[in-house]
């Protein structure tokens, strides 16, 4: 039976208490560690990077300056988040991105300046800007063309992964000009016999013999079919993909990149754990499992927030909140069945475009996306939360990443762009 | 143009044409059947999955009870691996009139449908999220029915004894010499070839879309179409099939079937059995009625909405659709309207489609001069190739109906679980591939054969990988048991990947909040963002 909570006792007392642990919680996070203070980050589960593709999406504005881009975003749309955040804090915030992965041994490369294409586990390819080393030798510049005389480029999986199939990859990849072929590969001999996900295949990754077996098939294949790229499934080791793929190129003798799978995402992985590593070192706390049901206010202050677990009730205190519940797929904006929505953390009013009448489109792939998924907290220049008539709610509030109103961060492609920039700032304010 | 000589053309393949065409073959009837879409893409694929006890008809309707009530015996025993013995309850809540519990019971009686009177006590013992205010409960043998997997039984018996079957043939023409109508024109909607199939007899069981196929031989038949909208919740609350104490009305009904429990339905006039949208309000409806018999019921994950056509018959004015019989006509045209070589065989429900068929058959073996009996009642039908197979499970007697851990004992029999094609329902890659070999043409059609795509994530993995093997599998070279299809292409791959995505979305815009609003957006993300589908190329029709 569920206990609300008992008067009498709250938890530790913190500086700053984020909520959500996606990239714009946890940049949050440790912006506020490593300014010294107390941090705890409270989240009912891990957030939008797992079933992401893994990479800085900053503007998907096809072959333009995605930074460029952004600037005339702000120009244009006071109230969107990157204009909130300001376009310095969208450079520090991917930054401040970069560097937590390059020390948790995940890096990015790329440039704000220029987006790069990858192809994805369809075979189309995908606008992105930052991506992980991993992928880099998939950008769609370098792919060989069809009759440009080069090696092909080779796609190979597992047929026990079914989140990646090599055939559909290669033949659309072919269909845009590419020169592709897809092979699958026979599963080296381990212990496991059923049942490969992307995470348990990427943890087979991480154990050398497991990559030189693949190596040695690689190897026969590239010098078989004279192929000069590898494009595998983002399942390389989930521990050290960087050394994997250094392995898998040096016995294959071609240059080898991952493609995003359907989720669990192992890119997406890393780069959590880069984040709560960082998070950790600063001195900051995580705590997995909370799901933060409701706040208490005084006047323009929240004073705590309660969050449940294990069938009872918290008390957290704290100087600031973070809100960085990720709207709608985070789980942090809910709609009941009469068409009402709600903020599930702190019940804060929300800025929704459109009559329930008008929250979808009519074709599902249309090109400006569902209204209702722009649902989110209006927020002033300060990221704090905004009602109705334009007055801050609570003064010690921040609200990051998609929860915030006025974008659709997966249909702009901007979707870690707006992470870092608005979680980075709350984390320097 | 191809000639193709038979003696019955059979236009429709839903359920009530698939009974026709065993019926014919299996009596020595040269016969062919054709279908503008996938069998059961009418209204056979779109409704709730009721066996009928009859007991819903038991008042208004007794012809049809009795009907029902003989059906179901004869339905378990020649097709049980597409039929669950759920069993079903007549509730009388607060808001039903108390004394037609009497009525219900004594007409059921009459009309022949086993009734029970069972306490509440027993009752919330065998289901305790029932309403603990319901006052009397009537139990009657209701059962729940895949109707997909049904209709590819009866194809395959038929095509076992001979019969030909053309889907995605569209009926363009209907030839008519004088007062005879001799010929169809058919086409082939994938190819745009035209066949002609010269025929003795054309037997119009196109259900809602009757009134349509009897133009084209200038007949006027009038069906109305009653459009049902249905819900399924993402999960069985109820493992008895339960229906209000009363008259039938909208949202009365909870059939569990499968891993769902299906909500329905709405009654409501249609003009066009093509043309019809599902509004909040009666999702909404639903829901309300649905917590009348089960307390927290708008609580549970909405799945899905959608809507099928009921094909009523109107051969009388009157008010309102539920008082149409929902028993069936035969209409000789010859009698009816002087023109010879066709009858339409109209109205009806699922449970009822094989007495249809006999009825409509016996009347053309009657004219064509054949007396052979009908035995479509005794002899029990082959299993298609991507059914669950029964192989080697304990028990073959009571077991060879489908019961709900079936799917999840075959997974586990066969050590499947790393070969989920769609986690939702437990469909195999090797149940897929069957699907896409026995012409399965898109998604729809697969997810039609196996149910994949139609769990809690709707589609949101099994899209992709199914798109995936239907591409391998098509595009591969021909071998003993894959069929090598040379016009099949990487754009038809993703032409069938986007057309299903579309086809989810507007079964989903309806019930689209809580969980499954967030759900619809991490499809998004998966679909638009992880794999980018908006830029595949595709023919420009589809996409």
């Amino acid at each position: 039976m569920f206990r609300p909570y008992a008067p009498g006792y709250t938890l530790m007392f913190y500086d700053t208490i984020v909520i959500g642990a996606g990239i714009a919680g946890m940049l949050a996070a440790i912006g506020r560690a490593e300014a010294g203070e107390r941090v705890l980050c409270l989240a009912k589960g891990h957030g939008t990077t797992h079933w992401a593709a893994g990479c800085l999406d900053l503007f998907d504005i096809g072959d333009g300056d995605p930074l460029a881009g952004v600037e005339a975003l702000i120009a244009d749309h006071a109230d969107h988040p990157y204009a909130l955040a300001g376009v310095d804090a969208v450079q520090a915030g991917a930054d401040r991105l970069r560097a937590a992965c390059a020390v948790g041994g995940s890096p990015l490369v790329g440039s704000l300046r220029r987006n790069l294409r990858l192809p994805t586990a369809v075979g189309a390819l995908r606008t992105t800007c930052l991506v992980p080393t991993t992928m880099a030798a998939g950008d769609a510049r370098q792919l060989p063309r069809q009759g440009d005389g080069g090696g092909p480029l080779l796609i190979a999986g597992f047929h026990a992964l079914r989140d990646f199939f090599p055939p559909i990859v290669a033949a659309n990849l072919r269909a845009e000009g590419f020169a592709a072929e897809g092979v699958y590969l026979q599963m080296p001999p381990t212990d496991r016999t059923l049942d490969f996900g992307t995470v348990s295949l990427a943890r087979l990754f991480d154990r050398p013999e497991f990559r030189a077996d693949v190596g040695r098939q690689l190897r026969q294949l590239v010098q078989r079919g004279r192929y000069s790229r590898v494009g595998m499934p983002a399942v390389l080791g989930l521990a050290n993909a960087t050394q994997a793929v250094s392995d898998l190129q040096a016995a294959a003798g071609a240059l080898i990149f991952e493609i995003p799978t359907l989720p669990a995402s192992v890119p997406g992985m890393r780069l959590y754990r880069a984040l709560e590593a960082a998070l950790l070192r600063a001195g900051g706390r995580i705590q997995i499992g909370a799901f933060v049901r409701r706040g208490e206010g005084q006047g323009d202050h929240l004073e705590a927030i309660y969050s449940e677990a294990a069938a009872r009730e918290q008390r957290h205190h704290a100087a600031r909140y973070v809100l960085a519940t990720g709207g709608i797929a985070g789980g942090g904006v809910r709609a009941d069945y009469a068409g009402a929505l709600a903020e599930t953390a702190l019940g804060l009013p929300l800025r929704t475009p459109s009559a329930r009448a008008d929250w979808f489109g009519t074709r599902f792939l249309n090109e400006t996306g569902h209204p209702v998924f722009r649902t989110g907290v209006a927020a002033d220049a300060g990221l704090r939360p905004l009602d109705a008539a334009g007055q801050v709610v609570y003064k010690n509030v921040a609200v990051v990443g998609s929860a915030l109103a006025g974008c659709d961060p997966v249909r702009e492609g901007t979707l870690e762009g707006i992470a870092a920039a608005t979680g980075w700032k709350a984390g320097r304010a | 143009m191809q000639t193709i000589p038979t003696d019955v053309l059979v236009i429709g393949g839903g359920a009530t044409g698939l009974g026709c065409v065993r019926d014919l073959a299996m009596r020595g009837i040269r016969s062919i059947l054709v279908e503008k879409g996938d069998l059961t893409n009418g209204t056979t694929g779109r409704y709730h999955g009721l066996l009928h006890s009859g007991g819903r008809y038991v008042t208004k309707d007794p012809q049809s009870a009795t009907e029902c009530a003989h059906e179901n015996v004869i339905l378990r025993r020649i097709m049980p691996h597409c039929l669950e013995d759920t069993s079903g309850f007549f509730v009388v809540t607060p808001w039903d009139d108390p004394s037609y519990g009497d009525i219900f019971a004594a007409n059921c009686r009459k009309t022949e449908v086993p009734v029970q009177e069972i306490s509440v006590a027993e009752m919330l013992r065998r289901e305790p999220a029932l309403n603990p205010q319901i006052s009397r409960v009537f139990e009657v043998p209701d059962g729940s029915a895949d109707s997909f997997l049904a209709a590819h039984t009866n194809a395959l018996a038929a095509h076992n004894y001979g019969a030909q079957i053309f889907t995605y043939h569209r009926v363009v023409e209907l030839i008519r010499t004088g007062a005879h109508v001799v010929a169809a024109v058919v086409e082939d909607l994938r190819t745009r070839e035209r066949k002609y199939i010269d025929c003795g007899f054309i037997l119009n069981a196109a259900g809602a879309w009757a009134g349509q196929i009897a133009a084209l031989a200038r007949v006027k038949v009038t069906v109305v179409p009653g459009k049902g909208t249905m819900v399924a919740m993402n999960h069985r609350m109820v493992n008895t099939v339960i229906n209000r104490c009363k008259l039938p009305a909208d949202g009365d009904i909870i059939v569990p079937i499968h891993t769902v429990a299906v909500i329905g339905t709405t009654d409501i006039h249609v003009p066009d059995p093509d043309v019809y949208g599902i509004d909040p309000e009666e999702v909404q409806l639903m829901l309300a009625e649905g917590e009348k018999l089960v307390p927290g019921f708008a609580q549970y994950r909405a799945l899905r909405a959608w809507a099928g056509v009921r094909p009523l018959y109107k051969d009388q004015d009157v008010a309102n659709d539920r008082d149409i019989s929902r028993t069936y006509k035969l209409l000789d045209h010859r009698q009816r309207d002087g023109v010879d070589g066709m009858i339409s065989i109209v109205g009806g429900k699922w449970t009822t489609y094989r007495l249809m068929a006999k009825d409509a058959v016996d009347e053309i073996a009657r004219r064509l001069g054949n007396t052979q009996p009908c035995r479509t009642a005794d002899e029990p039908m082959p299993i298609p190739n991507f059914e669950h197979r029964s192989g080697n499970y304990a028990g073959d007697g009571a077991e060879k109906l489908y019961w709900l851990g079936k799917p999840l004992a075959a997974v586990e029999q066969a050590q499947a679980y790393g070969d989920l094609i769609c986690e939702c329902e437990l469909v195999s890659r090797t149940r897929v591939q069957a699907a896409i070999n026995s012409g399965a043409s898109n998604l729809d059609d697969i997810r039609r054969d196996v149910r994949m795509g139609m769990g809690p994530c709707q589609g949101g993995w099994c899209i992709y990988r199914t798109t995936a093997l239907l591409y391998e599998q098509r595009s591969a070279q021909p071998s003993a048991d894959v069929t090598q299809d040379p016009t099949f292409n990487i754009q038809h791959a993703n032409a069938a990947l986007l057309h299903f995505l579309q086809e989810r979305w507007k079964g989903l815009t309806p019930v689209l909040w809580g969980d499954q609003l967030r759900q619809a957006r991490l499809d998004e993300l998966i679909y638009v963002s992880v794999l980018g589908a908006g830029r595949l190329t595709a023919p420009a029709e589809t996409a």
